[in-house]
């Protein structure tokens, strides 16, 4: 039998699978959104786990992350720093989170923010900087997932049906399951990702060097700016040293960030308890560590395979270049997919969820039944994974341009949760008007490089912008009622 | 009497205060050692420690570290009874 069948079959089978786990794990849930969105708020702490992890096991780690390793060196270990303190945040206010939304009935983020300052406005702001943030992220693991295929038939599925095949068996699960499904996904791809990423980070460094330390010696001894590749802040994208300020600034940005990505937010009502919430938060580091083995897969192709365009496409390079069995081959195709899926799933989830409750029911709709709403859900759903698809296989655009805007518009919602729980003088027009402020400075900063001081990522500055605004404004405009205020903010 | 939901803090003793005092601490603190100015002090590739650049062997030491301090929070949590649904794990 040809090796490309082989490799086919492998990943077919690991979609049904995925498949079948995705449809059989929605029976439990209840029929309310309640049930659909946060799972009626009873998951433990296995699928919390998971979840969460699929956060770090996205199309991205698996095939940016050997590719920045390859081709950025040293810049790279910045992925792995946010991700030490990115989640922290939630160990501390996640229960007062989950507290308010079991007893005021919320399901996203904005639903929080909505209530404790009063505004249908800040709700539908916050669904469309969220929207923003995600359409690019999905479009990303879409983009994924059609090369993979494309790679796995040797161009027999084109990308675009290879990308069609994928998230239609994502849609029919989460259509069917809702939150449930993409708990379950998750933790069936997350073992296996876990499996193939530190057996293929340990085993190409020793077929190709002999071993780790070897790897990292010979690199140093015969690798042109050795000493740049393997030392912080390593090179920025045109082959140059990266400066400080830009690789500091992106931890600080993915760090403040990663705890506000509104699908995962989303997740802290889904928890069972406040121990498996906190639990889920300090196993975290288990999933994490996980980059390390990702990135020496990166740093194996740099004398093995140097030149290789795009850098993303080292890990398949390598993997080709070996001579495994198609087996094998087939099995890091699937796991590559569930790496794009376990990502993709929770986005569109989560973004049909959001436009429905915070965009669409709160500006129009007050009088949502609870049957209707779910059934927006769902096809607001198929809606969003449509608009990504068409960025991902039809519009020449180049995406990427909106993904380095995403951390950066995702960071500004930080204030306005400093504001709910620590600022009781915060007003509504304070926290809106610095939400607009911050993302204009952001675009400003993003399409006007030379405003840049260091490096700097345009968050950054967005982020000082809107905390001066919201202070000002909100020390000029009326307080809140006391009554109201005080069962949010901290005391 | 008053059933305001209630945070956790407003409970709490002295003592309990000072260890969530010195975790956020701890936190910052290793936010900061992974950025300009503290991390270039690290930001090395020799010598080779575990096999991986000093720079790396460093964060990754970071991520082991913190993962450790999380933990004895969450028990010391557990066992002083200011976690909410500890019997439910």
């Amino acid at each position: 039998m040809e090796s490309w069948v082989v490799v086919s079959a492998v990943t077919m089978g690991y979609l049904l699978l995925s498949l079948a786990v995705g449809l059989a794990s929605g029976r439990g849930s209840s029929k309310t959104t309640e049930g659909y969105v946060a799972g009626d708020r009873s998951l433990g702490f296995l699928v919390m786990y998971f979840i969460m992890g699929a956060s770090i096991f996205s199309a991205f780690a698996f095939l940016g992350g050997p590719g920045w390793a390859y081709s950025r060196g040293a810049a790279a270990f910045y992925i792995l720093s946010y991700g030490t303190v990115g989640l922290i945040p939630w160990y501390f206010f996640g229960p007062r989170v989950a507290r308010l939304g079991r007893q005021r009935g919320y399901v996203t983020q904005a639903e929080l923010f909505a209530d404790r300052f009063q505004s249908r406005w800040l709700s539908a702001i916050l669904a469309l900087i969220s929207l923003l943030a995600f359409l690019p992220y999905l479009t990303l693991q879409m983009q994924g997932a059609g090369y993979v295929f494309e790679v796995v038939t040797e161009g027999r599925v084109p990308a675009w049906l290879g990308a069609a095949i994928a998230y239609g068996v994502v849609l029919i699960y989460v259509y069917g399951s809702g939150v449930m499904g993409v708990g379950w996904t998750n933790t069936f791809q997350g073992v296996f990702m876990m499996v193939l990423a530190w057996g293929l980070g340990l085993y190409l460094p020793w077929r190709l060097y002999g071993g780790v330390g070897a790897m990292f010696e010979a690199i140093l001894e015969r690798a042109p700016r050795a000493t740049e590749m393997l030392a912080a802040p390593g090179l920025d994208a045109a082959g140059n040293p990266w400066t400080w300020g830009g690789y500091s600034s992106a931890i600080a940005v993915s760090a403040i960030g990663f705890s506000l990505w509104p699908h995962y937010f989303m997740k802290i009502y889904t928890a069972r308890s406040e121990a498996v919430l906190k639990k889920t938060i300090v196993f975290y580091p288990t999933f994490q560590i996980f980059l390390i083995p990702i990135m020496f897969i990166g740093f194996a192709g740099i004398l093995a395979h140097p030149g290789v365009t795009p850098a993303d496409a080292i890990l398949p390079t390598i993997l080709m270049s070996m001579q495994l069995p198609a087996f094998v081959v087939g099995l890091f195709c699937a796991g590559a997919l569930a790496a794009s899926m376990s990502t993709g799933d929770a986005i569109v989830h989560a973004a049909g969820s959001i436009m429905i409750r915070d965009f669409y029911r709160a500006l129009f709709r007050p009088s949502l039944t609870d049957a209707q709403e779910t059934q927006l859900i769902r096809i607001v759903v198929i809606l969003i994974a449509a608009v990504a698809y068409y960025f991902a296989v039809v519009s020449e655009m180049s995406i990427v341009l909106l993904l380095l805007l995403s951390y950066g518009f995702l960071v500004q919602i930080a204030p306005v949760l400093l504001a709910t729980f620590f600022w009781a003088r915060a007003t509504a027009p304070g926290v809106i008007a610095g939400l607009l402020t911050g993302v204009a400075v952001v675009v400003l900063f993003d399409r006007v490089p030379s405003l840049q001081w260091q490096g700097i990522q345009p968050g950054i500055f967005g982020l000082v912008a809107n905390l001066v605004v919201l202070v000002f404004v909100s020390l000029a405009t009326k307080p809140m009622a006391e009554e109201h205020v005080r069962d949010f903010v901290v005391t | 009497m008053d059933t305001r939901p209630r945070l956790q803090s407003s409970k709490l003793s002295a003592p309990q205060r000072r260890v969530y005092a010195a975790a956020t601490i701890y936190f910052v603190v290793v936010f900061a050692a992974m950025m300009w100015p503290i991390y270039p002090w690290f930001a090395r590739a020799r010598p080779l420690l575990l096999g991986m650049p000093f720079g790396l062997f460093y964060l990754a030491a970071l991520v082991v570290v913190s993962f450790g301090v999380a933990l004895a929070l969450f028990v010391w949590e557990l066992r002083s009874g200011v976690i909410a649904g500890a019997d439910e794990r």
